[in-house]
């Protein structure tokens, strides 16, 4: 049998392999000339894309896509006795407050009213552990058991004792609490109900919720201490948390970012715009963001920094108030950590938002605020099956619009290809090498510089190593962030300046780059490949981080690489870090926040800046203090 | 350092890694165990044998009656115990990858050797199957060890590991041909220096036969043990019919979960005559390097057979540490090592978006298995051109090597 290997080594000019061969090698050559141009389109696309994320242009008008939610299309019955009911809840609410009750009574009392109305109650005692003590406190819920099925589904409606008011700052939700409570006693009249109604009165803000749902779901954690649940019921579909923390308001604001960025199906928000729209006449807000027509709209500071025609003009504040929205909410989601209670529900399969009562001095209360929610409970109680999986993807730049994934999710995307670029050429770069030749005659005559590309060696196990070594550095890095400030910041300078002394060692890998590639290409040819998958990873679990990554990341990383120039250097270098470790920073109280999500609630934002954000960094910051080799 | 130490250090820190208590979890993921490897199907299968129920009988078991025997008598199965099995399986694995080796290498006591191992037992696409106790991890020391026998010629040891794999993962039949050859042939390189070989027809009949005769003995054996024919129909008829669209890595669920049910058989031969197709093309190219023949066919059998979990690439994977020669002519290792960094994070994290979450779909995680295919194909694609392409050696000043 004869061998027959189907590559042919010919002349370039040979005559079958001519044209192909002449094709690629332009081919090759051009994607080498214009790369750098395509780099930087690349980027400017993918941040104007980002700016361009508030633009009208890329949303469009809420709909309904599961036809069985109906929302809107049922007559209301909550009427003035039942505000009437709602006004002596708060009032006996009241008295429990100026009496310094503790949460065991206020418990006890909330329970015994679950009791006059004949709903089966209990109540729930935990501990939290936490660095500056233990943190005690008590849930009372109650399960009105579905008249009509057996009870394997179930709604949640759920009041905490602190509003979510400067994110628990201590503002008491007295009136959601008579709220839920009244409604307890108004929809125990109807057999309507076809899932289970679970009314929860959470204490604290976050703890209470976090216990109790923790011990529904057969959850445990070290740091805390729940007591089992007496009454159980089935699958909790969706959740509404109430709200309302003023004495009367004017908009309703939704809150549904939830732990770890996770959002509730958008058809339970749209169903609750109509309603709150249609059938209570209530403006919806997101978040609490007024808008630039109502009198309670703040100015931004973008907008008042303008000149007055164009801070005036209707599209400039609309798109203000739109960035503005859409900001909001990228704090909320990026940094992973729930906007409401109802974002500790999401991580269970739960649609789950808060229904935020915007203090205000008029003119709803009570009464609209039981229709409103009426009528969306009647709506989840249509649900005959989950919601469609396509409707988790969205960003609501203002209340009735949203933007669709396919309009928002390309702009962390282009970025991040235009790092893997970046990062692909390094590693080309550092396969080839540039040799001046011995120029022939001719060429001496012209003057011109005669060299030639020879290929040499890439040892990747080293830069791969130095990766993960970086990587390993961010688990001290976690745990510095969980001390206090002043030691903090002392052990964040050394570490920082461990990863430029490194520098000093990892320089002296390099021996003859003519044979062996210098080792800074792979570092950064290593490091820019991984963020830029980091990025499009993270782009469908949490879109807001993907975002700041991008734009965090996207310039400083596809122009890094070492420099010649002293100052140049030590000033990139000093940039790298600071753009490392400004979380850490008492200025951006972040990182405080996220340590306390991740031990008690199980956010995992500052896990991931440690031991994945700021290596990827400090690859950047070795990379730039390397000799320029090439 | 010392081989049998170094080798001795890294089987001990895979068993302390197999006794870390991990989460039940690992046994349920899609990616680790298929229907046809699954602990906890061969749990039930031998609970079920034991009590006297046919295992066969229902649609739980897919896998050997050899397996019920050994693990219902011999090897019991327990929490002490699976680790400690499962890291010896694996022991053997990369001791069968070292002895190829040197007899490719044609050295003895190598450097290389621990690097081998290594790059066996610490191949997260190998030990986290093998730390989920999918039965894949003893069909991939069953396919290493007749490569080694075949590679040390010893035939009848060869003959019976592979009629074993065979019979334990029907899609094996791809490698029968290329551990002949090895068998009639040497395990030397010859990618560098290809010439046609002449082969003893008559010496290569005979090894047939002897296949065919362990072949036929573990068959009855296995018929034996369960008292009847109906294995044959829940064990092999199961990679040709797929009647469990329980999702994998692998390309042939969602096309079926999605089929008109009378579109089916059509396609389920198309699938898997599709797989054969790869043996005499591969074979014959590579008839000078049978050794290289079996593992491109083994990348063959990762990227499309039916029920393929990571273990399957992984072994792909695993096995290019046998070829170093062909490293410096891959063409795009980078691109290829990126899909794959792609591909494993996608794969689970769209798993977990569909089916904990609740906020994706099918659709997600067919998508990443799709990922997941463009990688495995890639890193096959680029074996193929680089085991080819080394024959013309190094390009010489103004010449080029291109593809007509």
């Amino acid at each position: 049998m004869a061998l027959n290997i189907r590559g042919i080594l010919g002349r370039l000019r040979s005559r079958g392999a001519g044209p192909k061969l002449k094709r690629r090698k332009a081919l090759d050559n051009m994607a080498w000339t214009y790369f750098p141009r395509l780099k930087i389109l690349l980027l400017v696309v993918g941040y104007a894309w980002m700016l361009c994320l508030p633009l009208k242009e890329l949303s469009r008008g809420i709909y309904i896509d599961e036809n069985a939610l109906q929302p809107g299309g049922v007559n209301t019955n909550w009427n003035w006795g039942d505000v009437h009911r709602a006004d002596s809840y708060l009032s006996e609410l009241e008295r429990l407050r100026d009496s310094n009750a503790t949460s065991i009574e206020r418990t006890d009392y909330i329970s015994l009213q679950f009791q006059k109305l004949r709903i089966p109650t209990s109540i729930q005692n935990y501990t939290f552990y936490t660095r500056s003590g233990p943190i005690y406190g008590s849930n009372a819920y109650a399960i009105l058991s579905s008249p009509r099925y057996s009870g394997a589904e179930a709604t949640l409606i759920s009041a905490s004792w602190l509003s979510r008011m400067g994110d628990g700052d201590g503002t008491l939700n007295l009136r959601g609490v008579a709220t839920v409570l009244s409604l307890a006693a108004f929809l125990n009249q109807y057999s309507l109900w076809s899932k289970d109604l679970i009314f929860v009165i959470s204490d604290g803000y976050m703890e209470g919720m976090q216990a109790w749902a923790s011990a529904y779901h057969g959850r445990t954690q070290s740091n805390m201490h729940a007591e089992p649940l007496q009454l159980t019921s089935g699958m909790i579909w969706t959740a509404l948390d109430i709200d309302y923390p003023g004495h009367s308001f004017s908009h309703l604001g939704i809150f549904w970012e939830g732990l770890n960025g996770r959002l509730p199906n958008q058809d339970i928000l749209n169903s609750f715009h109509v309603i709150s729209r249609n059938t209570g006449g209530v403006p919806v807000l997101l978040h609490d963001n007024h808008d630039p027509n109502d009198d309670n709209w703040r100015d931004p500071l973008p907008v008042s920094w303008l000149p007055s025609t164009l801070g005036n003009n209707g599209r400039v504040k609309d798109y203000a108030y739109r960035a503005r929205n859409l900001l909001r909410h990228v704090t909320y989601q990026a940094r992973g950590h729930p906007s409401g209670i109802h974002g500790l529900l999401h991580q269970f399969h739960i649609d789950a938002f808060t229904i935020f009562a915007v203090p205000a001095t008029g003119p709803h209360g009570f009464h609209t605020l039981g229709r409103i929610v009426e009528s969306t409970l009647r709506t989840c109680n249509n649900l005959l099956e989950r919601l469609h999986a396509s409707f988790f993807f969205y960003l609501l730049p203002e209340p009735g619009t949203f933007t669709k994934i396919g309009n928002y999710l390309p702009s962390a995307v282009v970025i991040s290809t235009a790092i893997l670029f970046s990062g692909l050429r390094s590693w080309v770069q550092a396969g080839w090498v540039e040799v001046p030749v011995p120029a022939s005659k001719e060429g001496r005559a012209k003057g011109s510089q005669v060299v030639k590309w020879e290929r040499r060696s890439r040892p990747s196990l080293q830069a791969v190593l130095i990766i993960l070594a970086t990587h390993a550095w961010g688990v001290p890095l976690y745990f510095i962030s969980t001390w206090p400030t002043p030691p903090r910041l002392l052990a964040l300078a050394c570490l920082c300046s461990s990863m430029l002394l490194a520098s000093r060692f990892i320089d002296k890998i390099d021996s003859d780059t003519r044979k062996i590639a210098p080792i800074w290409m792979l570092l950064r040819s290593f490091n820019l490949c991984f963020a830029s998958t980091v990025i499009s990873a993270t782009s469908v679990l949490n879109f807001s981080l993907a975002a700041v990554l991008a734009v965090l990341l996207g310039v400083p990383l596809s122009f890094s690489g070492p420099t010649d120039d002293v100052l140049t250097s030590v000033t990139l270098r000093f940039a790298y870090v600071l753009l490392a470790i400004f979380w850490f920073t008492p200025a951006w109280n972040v990182m405080d926040q996220a340590v306390w999500d991740w031990e008690f609630l199980g956010g995992y934002f500052s896990p991931f800046i440690c031991m994945i954000y700021v290596p990827i960094i400090w690859q950047a910051v070795i990379v730039a203090s390397l000799t320029n080799r090439s | 350092m010392d081989i049998n130490f170094a080798f001795g250090g890294l089987v001990a820190a895979r068993l302390l890694l197999s006794f870390v208590p991990l989460p039940d979890q690992l046994k349920y993921d899609h990616l680790l165990s298929s229907p046809l490897t699954s602990n906890l199907r061969l749990h039930e299968g031998i609970y079920l044998f034991k009590n006297g129920v046919d295992p066969y009988s229902g649609g739980v078991f897919y896998q050997s009656p050899l397996y019920l025997s050994i693990f219902s008598t011999l090897l019991p199965l327990n929490r002490v115990s699976s680790p400690i099995i499962w890291t010896l399986i694996d022991a053997v694995s990369a001791y069968a990858l070292v002895q190829t080796w040197r007899a490719r290498s044609g050295v003895g006591k190598s450097n290389r050797d621990a690097l081998l191992a290594a790059v066996y037992l610490f191949n997260p696409y190998l030990f986290l199957p093998s730390l989920a106790f999918s039965t894949s991890s003893i069909s991939n020391m069953l396919h290493l060890l007749s490569i080694m026998f075949a590679a040390r010629r010893k035939t009848s040891p060869a003959l019976f590991c592979l009629a074993a794999l065979v019979h334990v993962s029907l899609s094996s039949t791809l490698l029968v041909l290329p551990v002949i050859i090895l068998l009639l042939g040497q395990p030397k390189s010859s990618l560098a220096n290809p010439k046609p070989i002449s082969i003893d027809f008559e010496k290569g009949r005979m090894i047939g036969l002897e296949f065919l005769a362990h072949f036929a003995v573990l068959t009855l054996t296995s018929t034996f043990i369960s008292g009847g024919f109906q294995w044959l129909w829940q064990t092999w008829f199961v990679e040709l019919s797929l009647p469990d669209l329980t999702p994998n890595p692998g390309l042939w669920w969602y096309f079926f979960t999605e089929m008109f049910d009378h579109f089916r058989p059509f396609f389920l031969v198309a699938f898997s005559v599709h797989l054969l197709i790869y043996i005499a093309p591969v074979c014959i190219k590579f008839q000078y390097d049978p050794l290289y023949a079996a593992f491109i066919l083994t990348g063959v059998l990762g990227t499309v057979k039916a029920y393929p979990t990571l273990s399957d690439p992984g072994l792909f994977f695993t096995m290019i540490s046998l070829f170093p020669e062909i490293l410096p002519y891959l063409r795009y290792p980078i691109v290829t090592s990126l899909i794959h960094l792609h591909a494993s994070l996608l794969l689970p994290l769209f798993n977990h978006l569909w089916l904990s979450q609740g906020t994706g779909n099918a659709n997600f995680f067919y998508a990443s298995t799709l990922v997941f295919g463009v990688a495995n194909g890639a890193a096959l694609m680029d074996c193929v051109w680089a085991g080819l392409r080394i024959a013309l050696g190094e390009t010489k000043e103004g010449y080029e090597v291109v593809q007509q």
